[in-house]
């Protein structure tokens, strides 16, 4: 019997590439349906009968830029975003380098209750937060949302960061010790260049994830001053038109592109930082 | 330069004894050597020394200055490691450069500095290439140059040729005795291959579980081992520990006996013998058995015998061969028998 | 010159390196004790004011009706409104239901096409394909799915053309299809999820053990059932968690394409939050059963998530 199936590498590869082959259709068919709203007419997307080739049509793409603000939109969406990654990366390198290099007492549940941050529903704290920024004054800002996404992603980038670090040879560092160098700078011009592919890592998903982020973008951005992409896209309703599809998909296009690009380039360690560092990739 | 003097150190972690009551006093200029399997306690021994490890008990001083409390990047002892450690992002020069940044070297001097190192290990053709790019051997040679760079009080190296292949290693050992030598710097130097201790060291430190066993010249330690562990552990192949009795002069286990010995305490008794100390014999003789292994190596040949359950390796002529199972005759040379106290391991005097 | 200053002793021992007179520097005890203390400090500090601050204020609000006007005092009557209140025990099992079977159905999904894709020459190009859901905005994703489902019927639709069905699915008067649209919009964007995690964990087992196996006479599904998913056990436990834990706080899906509805059959207990202290501004009885979900999610995280993160790491 064995012998029969000598070529066969033990697998079927025609069930193989069919369920592939499948799968792969699922996610790009509706990817292309969503093009294909972005680049049709208002009319032609809510009909008696669905319109599966549509006419082409760029009213979405004016709409985005002269109807609304999108500019704007864009640029809070962007600051806010890189903000919170700064405010992240400088809060969570110290912070995964003392966890990952240092034996002191509590440390390991300081690490846990940092990872355990992660666990927590936005809905729990949305409310405190809300008048925490009302008292503030900080409503309707793109600091309140830059605050915000770094709170959410810092207990992601520490472990992200913290597991790169883990990585590092400890006699590198105390090679470094006895050649001079300080804590900190051993910190600044060892660890941080030996794991920058980590740093960029968390970045991105930290990035990922502030674009994603929706309840509090729209508890905390309640006047298109403050809109980000994501939740003016939730308010693209124009009124009594009912939901403006075209113009969404189509932002939502926009959005996905440097995503894609971004997150192709750092394909190789996208699933260690998805898990925290739990996974080597 | 630097004498270092080691005065009854303790190490713990948590419950376990990493190292227990040390006394060293290494001289300046010395290179001394630590040999040991691993989890001896050399290399925590060592990283005391570089202040990367800080003692539970007991003084470490330095020119009789007691230096548990300055931190490694305050001593100025430099270490090569076993995996190197290069720092990956910089080049070979900035590598050998780090040290004297670090120090506040003014920057008009690193540069000579940098070179005249690089040339003493002969890398200066690879100063613009990253760690990755080198072969292991360069890349240790880099190592060395980081350390020798800023002329250091002390110098640590720990197993720095075991990652090297045993060509490479041999050229590398007379190197860094050759630059020992030549800087005169006191060395420390932790191996668990006992050809390095044996051919590098000015003195040997051997250790086992935490504990020195015995501290000696290589001569010393070859000739004169302290007790069964050093015994066992130097030598290739390492000296024949048989177990057995001895009353009145004589010693006897399954198929050995040897007469004439020294008066002395009777009782279980280990006797020890180098391989290179025994023949093959015709007839009767020290010991009986039957062959249980050739080994020829070309420039010598070994052979196993089986004496009861016990294994002895002889040296025997070059052109020795036999066939398994036929019986032998061994003798010993009765004047470099070693006697050792079964139970304690220590060698009877 | 060149090696000469080294090597000669009177220039080595001149050579500018060496401090000039050891005046050894002691540095304070107490800094090199509060050190790794001082360094992790501001993130947990700025972690606990965003929440440990609005745990406790939500506490303090639950014992309080805050309704436009100024606090009142009421003890634990929110806690009581909520043990009888069905709505919430609803969102709770809402909760429940749409996140076990969304997971489910993910997992089981992503490692079948990572047992297919891992071995497969092309599996970068798969990955790639595979990842695409995951990349759009979850909201956007959201109104796609309730205008191609709900708004514009197309999959009714289709559904037709095919010749499955005979009229158009009233999704939106049936909790259990409402359910269904919120798995599988789940189920569509983040199956990449652990997809990827899964094929990475395949990847980097060790060769040797599987081609022992084949030796031993294994197939592929045997290798896979009996040595690769034991050993993946840990990574996917937490592959598992982040996504559970992203399923049981479900909001965007639910605020965009049901609404909760319909008869708050598809309400999560995110939604019900955000119902209750944003559209009733009923801020006590929402922080009560915040504290209830604060209450469940420390228990969650002690018990399972911490086990699992350290032996994913060992």
């Amino acid at each position: 019997m064995a012998s029969m199936r000598k070529k066969s590498r033990g697998d079927n590869l025609v069930l193989r590439y069919a369920i592939l082959g499948a799968w792969a259709l699922v996610c790009l068919l509706p990817v292309l349906w969503f093009l294909s709203i972005g680049l049709r007419p208002r009319t032609e997307i809510i009909t008696p009968q669905p319109i599966y080739w549509p006419t082409f049509s760029l009213d979405a793409w004016h709409m985005i830029w002269s109807d609304w603000p999108m500019a704007r939109y864009l640029r809070n969406s962007v600051l806010a975003i890189i903000g919170s990654v700064l405010i992240d990366l400088v809060l969570a390198i110290p912070a995964a380098y003392s966890l990952s290099r240092y034996t002191y007492r509590g440390r390991d549940d300081i690490g846990f209750y940092i990872l355990s941050t992660r666990m927590m529903a936005p809905a729990i704290v949305a409310i405190p937060i809300f008048f925490l920024f009302r008292n503030a004054g900080l409503l309707d800002t793109i600091w309140a949302l830059m605050l915000i996404y770094a709170a959410i992603n810092l207990s992601f980038v520490t472990w992200i960061i913290r597991s790169y670090m883990l990585d590092i040879p400890k006699e590198l560092e105390d090679a470094a010790r006895t050649d001079g160098a300080s804590d900190l700078r051993i910190l600044w011009e060892i660890i941080i260049p030996a794991i920058l592919p980590g740093i960029i890592t968390a970045s991105v998903i930290a990035m990922i994830f502030a674009i994603n982020e929706f309840l509090f973008t729209l508890l905390i951005a309640s006047t298109s001053q403050a809109y980000t992409m994501s939740v003016a896209l939730a308010n693209f309703t124009g009124g009594s038109d009912g939901v403006i599809y075209n113009a969404i998909a189509l932002v939502a296009f926009l959005a996905f592109v440097p995503v894609f690009i971004v997150v192709v380039a750092i394909q190789k360690h996208l699933s260690r930082g998805l898990t925290m560092g739990a996974v080597k990739g | 330069m630097a004498r270092i003097e080691l005065a009854d150190i303790q190490k713990k972690f948590g419950l376990v004894w990493g190292v227990r009551d040390v006394n060293i006093d290494i001289a300046d200029e010395e290179f001394i050597v630590f040999l040991g399997p691993s989890g001896c306690g050399k290399t925590t021994t060592m990283r005391m020394i570089a202040g990367l490890e800080e003692p539970t008990e007991g003084e470490i001083r330095m020119d009789g200055e007691v230096m548990n409390d300055i931190d490694a990047r305050d001593r100025d002892v430099a270490m090569v490691f076993q995996g190197y450690a290069l720092y990956p992002n910089m080049t070979i020069y900035e590598n050998i450069r780090f040290p004297l940044r670090m120090r506040g070297v003014p920057r008009a001097e690193q540069d000579a500095l940098v070179r005249q190192a690089a040339g003493l290990v002969e890398l200066t053709d690879y100063l613009d290439r990253k760690p990755q790019a080198l072969s292991g051997g360069q890349r240790q040679r880099a190592a060395l140059a980081r350390a020798i760079v800023r002329q250091p009080q002390v110098f640590l190296m720990d197993e720095p040729l075991s990652n090297l292949d045993a060509k490479l290693r041999q050229a590398m050992r007379v190197q860094i005795k050759h630059i020992q030598r030549q800087l005169r710097i006191t060395t420390v130097y932790v191996t668990h291959d006992q050809i390095e201790a044996m051919t590098l060291a000015d003195r040997i430190v051997i250790m086992q579980s935490g504990a020195v066993q015995q501290i000696g010249t290589p001569d010393q330690i070859y000739n004169d081992p302290a007790n069964t562990f050093v015994a066992g552990f130097i030598g290739a192949p390492p000296m024949n520990l048989i177990a057995g009795r001895l009353a009145d002069g004589t010693f006897t286990a399954p198929g050995l006996r040897v007469t004439g010995l020294p008066e002395r305490r009777g009782g279980k008794v280990t006797l020890g013998i180098r391989p290179e100390d025994c023949h093959v014999t015709v007839g009767a003789d020290h010991l009986q058995g039957i062959v249980f292994g050739v080994e020829p190596t070309g420039e010598t040949t070994y052979l196993t015998v089986k004496a009861g359950e016990k294994l002895v390796e002889v040296k025997a002529d070059r052109d020795f061969r036999a066939d398994l199972d036929t019986p032998v005759a061994v003798g010993f040379d009765t004047t470099r028998l070693y006697l050792f106290d079964t139970a304690s391991g220590d060698r009877l005097r | 010159m060149g090696e000469t200053s080294l090597s000669g002793t009177g220039a080595a021992r001149s050579a500018p390196a060496r401090p000039a007179t050891s005046r050894l520097r002691r540095r304070p005890r107490w800094l090199k004790t509060a050190f790794p203390y001082l360094l992790v400090a501001p993130a947990v500090i700025y972690l606990m004011l965003i929440t440990l601050y609005p745990g406790i204020y939500a506490i303090i609000q639950s014992f309080y009706a805050v309704k436009f006007g100024p606090w009142q005092p009421v003890g634990f009557a929110n806690y009581v409104r909520l043990w009888g209140d069905y709505q919430f025990w609803g969102a709770l099992w809402n909760t429940l239901v749409i996140g076990s079977i969304a997971l489910t159905l993910q997992c089981v999904l992503a490692l079948l096409l990572a047992f297919f894709a891992y071995r497969d020459p092309w599996v970068r190009g798969w990955r790639i394909v595979f990842l695409l859901p995951m990349l759009f905005m979850p909201s956007a994703v959201a109104f796609i799915f309730k205008l191609s489902f709900l708004d514009a019927r197309v999959v009714s639709d289709l559904l037709i053309r095919v010749g499955l069905i005979d009229g158009n699915l009233a999704i939106q008067s049936s909790v259990w299809m409402s359910r269904g649209l919120l798995i599988l919009a789940d189920v569509w964007q983040w199956t990449p999820f652990l997809f990827i995690i899964f094929v990475a964990a395949l990847q980097g087992q060790d060769e040797e053990v599987e081609e022992a196996a084949r030796l031993d006479g294994a197939s592929w599904p045997a290798i896979f059932w009996n040595i690769s998913l034991p050993m993946m056990k840990p990574v996917i436990a937490v592959a598992l968690i982040l996504r559970g834990i992203d399923i049981t706080t479900m909001f965007t899906n639910v605020f965009i394409i049901t609404k909760g509805g319909p008869a708050f059959g598809t309400e999560t207990i995110s939604y019900f939050i955000y119902r209750t202290g944003f559209r009733f501004f009923d801020f006590g009885y929402a922080s009560a059963a915040s504290v209830i979900m604060l209450i469940l999610t420390i228990l969650i995280a002690q018990f399972v998530v911490k086990r699992a993160f350290v032996s994913a790491r060992s």
